[in-house]
């Protein structure tokens, strides 16, 4: 039976002279999901995504891709022929120009798709004899994203894939990645400080905070399960203290006491009545603010 | 495919090389009939002050009364050596990171090849590139010399050809070395020109013994004034560039990115 993890890392740790990047990471990335991984400046996500390409070994823990160990020399290369990179700096080779670039990457997959090439090369509008040193951020990204796109890679590994682009060449890319996956399967895993991002084209999301996992799981769950719930009362909130599972924070201020579940609103709206408060709303949450409660809870 | 990356991010430190080098090679040899009026210009012996410095004008002096004494002292003893051993930690300086940044490494390691064949195309290259840089050059003799009137053995421009090229790749192993140790280009290439420096430093005083030395190898001194070829020094060089190669791919293995 094929494994349903295309990406799994149990209990993952790296330390970089003294810092922490990773405290234990357990991610699970199922297979054709398009998986968001969201975290501050320095959570750990590019960490991550070296040790799952075999570019950093961890100090500790498992990773698995495809089944194989990254850090392994000869797994760690049959990853890399069915995985895809983009860096944050969509880093390339500056000696070159764009059509021996692309030249240089297709000879090393055997899988390279000749249409997709041509197809991406007049939809990215990028002139082949431009040196890759004179080409604007957004181009770089374009042409970094055509060379992942063209390897018939099964997995799409994309650190913060729009960072630094204009919102229309943002959607242009967004639109070619979830184009790219509808016609030929394969799983995304992409980092994003841009949460509007994930939110567009993520099914999955995880977010870690400190090189742990503050949350996982598939985006409709969390948008199903994550609730706010905002209880007026006629004088002073009382100081209460909630047991219905899933109940993360719970903040008084004034009149008011708000409630973010994790796990529905059903219980905490029940247990809430007994304190008669004036009126309860139950809202849904949105990622971002999923994403703000996850890192601010934990500090 | 790798090896063509590593051509293009060498290519122009190569070429600068070549150009360089073969250029003094074509000079020197036009400059001999210049040299030959002019050495009878060249004060006697006796007349010379002596000390080291006297000694060293009275030998070159000396040995420049013949053709291959002229090409050997000023090229193969002095402008190769010295040009070379630069050029040698220009190509090895950089490692896989041409622009010294590991960003541009980021692309090179999510590539389906292990780290050995990486290493493995970039030393091919380079040592190709050292190949031509000391034989293009050595073969400038036997070709230019009979435009003045004079001639160089092929067997002798190959022989220093070769000691040129085995004793430029300890130099150039120990630049790629550097490089898998400290990050950026010109550090390492400083280390080791530093390094070269204090070998050449040592070499000036050793005195009698210097005839071992690197830099003597290089020249292809034994073979110049015995006719024998220097294997054990050939040897010895090799050997220390094969250990530093195999010091740098140990250590590149173990990199993080």
């Amino acid at each position: 039976m094929a494994d349903p993890f295309v990406i799994e890392t149990v209990d993952l740790r790296k330390r970089y002279d003294g810092v922490e990047a990773l405290q234990g990471l357990n991610l699970q990335v199922p297979a054709g999901s398009i998986f968001g991984f969201l975290g501050r400046n320095g959570a750990g996500k590019t960490t991550t995504m070296k040790i799952l390409l075999g570019m950093t070994r961890p100090t500790s823990g498992r990773a698995r891709v495809f089944g194989l160990t990254p850090g392994s020399s000869g797994e760690g290369v049959d990853i890399r022929r069915r995985a895809a990179f983009v860096s944050e700096d969509k880093s390339l080779y500056d000696s070159m120009d764009v059509a021996a670039m692309v030249r240089f990457t297709a000879s090393l997959f055997p899988r390279w798709r000749a249409d997709l090439e041509r197809q991406y090369l007049r939809a990215f509008e990028l002139p082949p004899n431009a040196s890759i040193k004179t080409l604007s951020r957004g181009m770089r990204t374009k042409l970094a994203l055509l060379l992942a796109l063209c390897r018939g890679a099964d997995l799409l590994i994309l650190d913060e894939p729009t960072s630094g682009l204009d919102p229309a060449v943002t959607e242009q890319v967004l639109q070619a990645l979830v184009a790219h996956v509808a016609d030929a399967p394969a799983t995304v895993f992409f980092s994003s400080h841009q949460i509007a991002d994930v939110d567009q084209i993520a099914d999955h999301v995880a977010i870690i905070d400190r090189g742990r996992t503050a949350v996982s799981g598939a985006l409709d769950d969390l948008r199903r399960d994550y609730r706010r719930i905002q209880l007026v009362f006629d004088d002073t909130a009382p100081e209460a203290v909630f047991t219905a599972p899933g109940v993360t924070h719970v903040r008084r201020s004034g009149r008011v006491l708000t409630l973010l579940s994790t796990a529905g609103a059903g219980q905490v709206v029940e247990q809430a009545r007994a304190l008669a408060p004036a009126s309860i709303d139950v809202c849904p949450v949105s990622l971002k603010e999923i994403f703000l409660e996850t890192v601010n809870a934990e500090e | 495919m790798f090896w063509y990356k590593s051509w293009l991010d060498t290519r122009w430190r190569f070429l600068a090389a070549f150009v360089v080098l073969t250029c003094s090679a074509v000079l020197t040899v036009l400059a001999y009939p210049k040299v030959v009026m002019l050495l009878p210009l060249v004060p006697l012996e006796a007349s010379i002050q002596g000390g080291e410095i006297g000694r060293r004008i009275r030998e070159i002096a000396e040995l420049e009364r013949t053709y291959r004494g002229y090409i050997w002292v000023q090229a193969f003893r002095q402008n190769l050596t010295q040009m070379g051993v630069l050029f040698a930690v220009l190509l090895g300086t950089g490692g896989l990171l041409p622009s010294g940044s590991k960003d541009t490494a980021l692309f090179t390691m999510s590539l389906p090849a292990s780290r050995p064949e990486l290493l493995g195309a970039r030393v091919a290259t380079g040592l190709g590139q050292l190949a031509v840089l000391a034989f293009a050059p050595a073969l400038v003799f036997p070709l230019l010399s009979p435009a003045v009137g004079e001639t160089f053995t092929l067997g002798s421009a190959l022989v220093h050809g070769a000691c040129l090229f085995v004793t430029w790749t300890v130099f150039f192993s120990l630049a790629l070395l550097l490089s898998t140790v400290v990050s950026g280009v010109w550090v390492p290439a400083l280390i080791a020109l530093c390094a070269a420096l204090v070998l050449a430093a040592v070499d000036q005083l050793a005195g009698g013994l210097s005839r071992f030395s690197i830099f003597a190898i290089m020249s292809g001194e034994t073979y110049f004034r015995t006719g024998a070829l220097p294997w054990a020094g050939l040897l010895a060089s090799g050997a220390a560039a094969a250990g530093m190669l195999s010091a740098g791919s140990w250590n590149f293995a173990r990199q993080d990115f």
